[in-house]
């Protein structure tokens, strides 16, 4: 494979008036890798993956995909150079079925299909493949939360992305539903997707990651391998609070 | 919330067939509805023609709000902006240049989408109460101008279609014609929704009234689908507003920027189920059958009598007849109490 970077971001950075949500953000994904990225509430995970999808337009920095420069491009160009994404607050299309809600993607996506019948019939493929085979008539207002945030995965594979953010997946989850979808974040990674996974869950982080950066308000506090980014004080620090820490150190 | 239960897989060839079937049922209804509309034609007396060919205006001019207010969910409060801007280029251009009928109907259309796209570019960034206010102004404002530009549109004074004479480039249609040419207009704007429903440019409108983040996170370009759409909704309402400049001969600023217009074509889509084609075509022929029967039977009250039943129609009804209907069948639900619960914010 290239050895272009599927995903490459300098000095990214956005501000909110008085408040520079991310700054400074620089690292590189290679082809096939999944990188966790984690952080405390409000460390700006979020706003980087709307940084990098183009729902959000960076104010510094650049954003490469496969090489490309694509900083401040449209969210529809973004996807269809590839690059599909989750939202943490789950959005489905009401209105449409489960089956149509995936379809769409499909119609649009990259190597997309004009073809009605042919994008339907797809979308099937998908919902089996994220665990929802047979749910394809629903409205996706009577899912389960498990399973709208399936529905949300599965309109990301519809585009049949290189690289797949994943925003929160497995947020509100509870444990025995947690394993499908790291099994199927393996899956995908040995198809080749290179995938961004933001997580709260720490366990879910350490079992996918091959890469982890943490950020802590808006910086890149370190990255690395997971293990050795979760046991860093630092990292430490910035969940708990400097007195953890200590205490700790003083323990030991 | 309901509890998971696997459906039984059916034979796959017999749910293609049924599938199939389904597909062309509204394509067959739809032209038995058309043959009966023409059908119709001979039983009625002149009076009755004309109330029924204002009932196909309505039907296109509602199946094109519904375009970009039901589908997209862009509510135009300033439809009427489009039907004006047909009739008054008809006028001008039969009047003053002497173009056939034909050629002004088709340009008339044209024109108008055109201009919506022209507006829609800058005015479709604006989401809900705004867009509805900003197309609102344009309408208010566009009437302005049409009143003011007096040397073209004889200003307040209206614009009179030559129909008789040497000056007639086209003869008049007479009852007769303009209830085929609107029933033509009617069945175009149906055909063309029906098309829109089931491609591709449907789901992408209907993602974008859902959530256009979302929807442009799986690579639709929402601004174009929008202005499109908007474009498209405008180019039918242009040519309706063309045919009706024709059939009344002498047209002022008033009557063909009138407001009441965009909002008959609003409470139409809405009564009939918005973002579905057999809605609004349903809600202009109810509404507009009612409305002549009220008024021939209570001429005083028949205004009021309309306003209350639309309110009840809409409490009890929120989504529209047909989206009722279909969840109603889905869920077995068919209660309208339970149904105004559900709607209740």
């Amino acid at each position: 494979m290239s050895a272009v970077p599927v995903l490459e971001t300098r000095g990214l950075g956005r501000r909110f008036g008085g408040l520079q949500a991310v700054s400074d953000v620089s690292f590189s994904v290679p082809q096939g890798q999944v990188l966790g990225v984690i952080g405390p509430n409000g460390a700006g995970k979020s706003t980087f993956i709307n940084l990098v999808s183009g729902h959000i337009k960076p104010t510094e920095g650049r954003v490469l995909i496969d090489g490309k420069d694509l900083t401040g491009a449209r969210a529809w160009v973004i996807a269809q150079a590839g690059v599909a994404r989750t939202f943490q607050i789950v959005k489905p299309f009401r209105g449409m079925s489960v089956r149509e809600n995936v379809a769409v993607g499909i119609l649009y996506g990259s190597n997309g299909t004009n073809v009605m019948s042919k994008a339907l019939r797809a979308a099937d493929e998908v919902l089996e493949e994220v665990g929802l085979a047979g749910l394809g008539d629903r409205p996706p207002g009577e899912l389960s939360v498990a399973d709208a945030r399936r529905l949300e995965f599965a309109k990301a594979l519809a585009l049949r992305p290189r690289l797949l953010l994943l925003d929160e997946v497995m947020a509100g989850l509870r444990h025995t539903e947690i394993e499908p979808s790291l099994e199927l974040i393996r899956t995908l990674k040995a198809r080749g997707i290179t995938i961004i996974v933001v997580e709260h869950v720490m366990k879910a982080i350490l079992a996918v990651s091959d890469q982890v950066l943490v950020l802590h308000q808006g910086k890149v506090l370190t990255s690395g391998d997971p293990r050795e980014v979760l046991s860093d004080p630092r990292v430490i620090e910035a969940y708990l609070g400097h007195r953890y820490v200590k205490r700790r150190e003083g323990d030991s | 919330m309901p509890t998971r239960t696997q459906v039984p897989q059916k034979g796959v060839t017999s749910t293609v067939r049924r599938d199939q079937a389904r597909r062309l049922r509204p394509w067959a209804l739809g032209l038995v509805a058309l043959l009966a509309a023409l059908g119709l034609q001979g039983q009625l007396y002149s009076g009755q023609e004309r109330t029924v060919a204002t009932i196909f205006m309505f039907v296109a001019l509602a199946e094109a709000w519904n375009l970009i207010g039901g589908f997209a969910g862009y509510a135009s409060f300033g439809q009427v902006v489009f039907f004006g801007v047909g009739g008054y280029f008809t006028a001008v251009a039969m009047s003053h240049w002497h173009f056939s009928f034909w050629v002004s109907l088709l340009l008339s259309g044209v024109i108008a989408a055109l201009f919506a796209t022209l507006i829609g570019i800058p005015l479709l960034r604006l989401k809900g109460h705004y867009f509805a206010i900003a197309t609102l102004g344009v309408a208010e404002g566009m009437r302005e101008v049409v009143t003011n530009m007096t040397d073209l549109t004889g200003g307040g004074a209206g614009i009179t279609v030559p129909t008789v004479g040497n000056n007639a480039t086209t003869a008049y249609l007479g009852n007769d014609g303009f209830y085929l040419l609107f029933l033509g207009l009617a069945a175009l704007s149906v055909l063309i929704a029906g098309l829109v429903a089931r491609n591709k440019f449907g789901y992408a409108l209907r993602a974008i009234n859902q959530d256009e983040d979302a929807a442009a996170a799986l690579g639709i370009n929402t601004t174009r689908t929008k202005v499109l759409a908007f474009a498209l909704s405008g180019f039918i309402t242009g040519l309706v507003g063309a045919s009706y400049a024709f059939q009344q001969v002498t047209i002022f600023p008033e009557r063909l920027f009138d407001v009441d217009i965009t909002v008959l074509m609003i409470i139409m889509v809405v009564i009939g189920g918005s973002g579905t084609v057999l809605g609004p075509l349903l809600g202009a022929v109810a509404l507009q059958f009612l409305s002549e029967f009220l008024r021939q039977n209570f001429t005083n009250l028949h205004t009021f009598i309309l306003g209350a039943i639309i309110i009840v129609a809409v409490i009890l009804l929120p989504q529209g007849a047909v989206n009722y209907v279909r969840e109603a069948r889905r869920t077995k639900e068919y209660s309208l109490l339970a149904n105004v619960r559900k709607y209740r914010l």
